[in-house]
């Protein structure tokens, strides 16, 4: 009886076990994973998903790429910009003039030059060039002197070969002084030409 | 009544002399042989505040007749009145006319001024006359301007010619840096005021006589003429209007009869050239084409001729020419920069100013005589001479280093006035219109 009582849940466990065992060879009708059959199902919405995952991650790099090529462009416009400022503050430099003259010296023909090649640098650069004055002749007459500087300056560009649309003048006589002072070295300062980007 | 003589006296001042280019000898005239004695008792008032008529009236009166010239200003607390019994007490201080005022408050609230003057000499023998007797209205705060009226007047009654007193000057001040506006102030220095508020560059002011304005500004960038069409008008674009010249414009000066603006245009040589533009039209002519500077036109008051400064014989002189660019000849030959040649009214005097040493110096040329007078022997520079329209005055700016201040001064340089305590000033222009 003992043994009995032993045997039934071995012969339980036996029977499942070759029912186990048995059904092993041929699982292939049953197929049990039905639920990811029925998932899978839909297949052509799939491939969409992935193909929009794909599409969203090649437009996020694309982006991203744009975004750093943009970043890229800017930093080097930003680049091109401070060195063009720059290059224009190294050679925009003022040229002087000896009293009631409007003759080039010959110590500023090199300053001319750099402005030249600067403008030939920069194909789309535009300058005006004012000519002033000191404060010691009269109102009147340093405006058409500053207005003869202005455009010796100009001719002696052109003559280097910038084109003239590229230069334009203005004369201010000695109405805007570039410093105070009222000595030599102050009315130095003040009769020249100033060169400023438009 | 004394005849008023002005009476030139030439008299060589060793000093001055040394100071002066040679052969331009210094003149001092305007020296008047005698001047009018005028009592101006206080005015009797009724119905106006006593303090107002003594600031604004009886002292506007008093500095105006002074500084008119020919009168000497008799300031005595005596009788006044057209009691002849009072007029010995007046002849005794030197009185020649007496000036009796009265304010009073008219109908309609209008401020009432009575003149009366008195010829109080001719009254010793038994001959008094009434010199004149005028009666003068305005509104509130008028006063001033009545003033001036009365004082004009009485200058017209002695001399002939109308006075100045109501006149003002046109300037230009510095009020930032790089900004420049147009201002005016009274002949006596009062009522000053902007003209312009460009916040821009706005130099070079002429007056026509009918009162319209030209002037160069910078507020568009470039120097244009602007100024006004009609009196009292709005402030439009003069010149340039269609084509884009290729040099700028500057230093508009109006013709006599206001139709024409002398202006300078430059050209693409950086040259500039005396143009005269019609101002109903808007055609341009040139007067002058040569390869240098030419600038500072000022008319003739027949407006057949032009004064302007030109650099064509080397460094700046004065020369004239016909308002078609004919028959230039140079003017002034006396020192190595000369400019901003200023016509009389009359026509027979040219003021301009002379560098030396450094420093500008007024010097009046009489193309009568054919020779040049130095009216300033100051150590300040003094620039931009433009007359007063009765000639007795020019007013010119002067000063040291940036602090150019407003002057007037006789032709003899004896009575220099500083006009206005104001700095940075520059480039004044006197005129009769209001």
């Amino acid at each position: 009886m003992r043994f009995a009582k032993n045997l039934i849940p071995l012969a339980v466990l036996i029977t499942l076990g070759v029912g186990v065992a048995c059904k092993k060879p041929a699982p292939a009708p049953v197929e049990p994973p039905k639920p990811v059959e029925t998932v899978a199902a839909p297949a052509p919405d799939n491939s969409d998903a992935l193909k929009r995952e794909a599409e969203e991650a090649a437009r996020r790099k694309a982006e991203a790429e744009a975004e750093a090529a943009r970043k890229a462009a800017a930093a080097a416009e930003m680049a091109r910009l401070a060195k063009f400022k720059n290059d224009a503050e190294a050679a925009l430099k003022d040229i002087n003039f000896d009293f009631d003259k409007s003759d080039i010296r010959e110590m500023d023909k090199a300053k001319l030059q750099a402005i030249a090649d600067f403008l030939k640098a920069n194909a789309d650069a535009k300058i005006q060039i004012a000519g002033n004055c000191d404060e010691r002749g009269t109102v009147e007459y340093n405006l058409a002197l500053g207005e003869r500087r202005a455009h010796a300056a100009q001719n002696y560009l052109t003559g280097l070969g910038v084109a003239e649309a590229r230069l334009s003048s203005i004369s201010y006589g000695k109405e805007k002084p570039k410093v105070q002072g009222h000595d030599e070295e102050s009315w130095l300062i003040n009769r020249n030409c100033q060169f400023t980007l438009q | 009544m004394k005849k008023w003589v002005l009476g030139l006296l030439f008299i060589l001042a060793p000093l001055l002399q040394a100071q002066s280019p040679p052969s331009q000898e210094v003149v001092l005239s305007a020296q008047a042989g005698s001047k009018l004695g005028i009592a101006l008792p206080h005015p009797k008032v009724t119905g106006v505040a006593e303090a107002t008529v003594s600031t604004e009236f009886h002292a506007v009166l008093g500095k105006d007749l002074e500084e008119a010239g020919p009168f000497s200003v008799i300031q005595k607390n005596l009788p006044a009145g057209t009691d002849p019994s009072t007029y010995q007490a007046w002849v005794e201080t030197g009185t020649e006319w007496l000036l009796t005022t009265g304010v009073s408050r008219g109908a309609g609230g209008d401020v009432e001024v009575m003149i009366q003057v008195v010829d109080v000499m001719a009254s010793q023998s038994k001959n008094a006359k009434a010199v004149m007797s005028k009666r003068y209205t305005g509104k509130e705060g008028a006063l001033r301007r009545i003033a001036h009226k009365i004082s004009d007047d009485l200058m017209a009654r002695l001399t002939g010619e109308q006075g100045v007193a109501s006149s003002r000057v046109v300037f230009v001040k510095e009020t930032g840096r790089g900004i420049k506006e147009l201002y005016q102030v009274d002949r006596d220095g009062a009522n000053a005021f902007p003209l312009t508020a460009y916040k821009s560059l706005t130099i070079s002011p002429t007056v026509a006589a009918d009162g319209r304005m030209a002037y160069v500004t910078y507020k568009g960038g470039a120097p244009e003429i602007w100024g006004q069409r009609v009196p009292g008008g709005p402030q439009v674009k003069l010149y340039p209007l269609s084509s884009k010249p290729e040099g700028h414009c500057f230093c508009p000066s109006w013709s006599p009869d206001g139709r024409r603006l002398a202006l300078v245009q430059g050209d693409r040589r950086g040259n500039t050239d005396i143009v005269v533009l019609d101002v109903a039209s808007g055609r341009v002519r040139r007067l002058t084409d040569s390869n240098c500077i030419n600038t500072d036109p000022s008319w003739n008051p027949a407006g057949n001729q032009l004064a302007f400064t030109s650099d064509r014989e080397g460094g700046p002189q004065v020369f004239l020419m016909g308002d078609d660019g004919s028959n230039v000849r140079r003017l002034t030959h006396e020192g190595t920069y000369n400019g901003s040649p200023a016509w009389s009214p009359s026509g027979s005097m040219i003021a301009y100013v002379s560098r030396f040493e450094g420093k500008f110096d007024l010097f009046v040329y009489k193309l009568g005589e054919g020779k040049s007078y130095q009216i300033t022997t100051g150590l300040a520079s003094s620039e931009s001479p433009s007359w007063s329209p009765d000639e007795r005055r020019i007013v010119f700016t002067s000063g040291s280093r940036g602090g150019m201040q407003l002057y007037t001064t006789d032709l003899s340089g004896n009575t220099l006035r500083k006009l206005i305590n104001m700095d940075a000033c520059q480039s004044p222009k006197w005129t009769r219109s209001r």
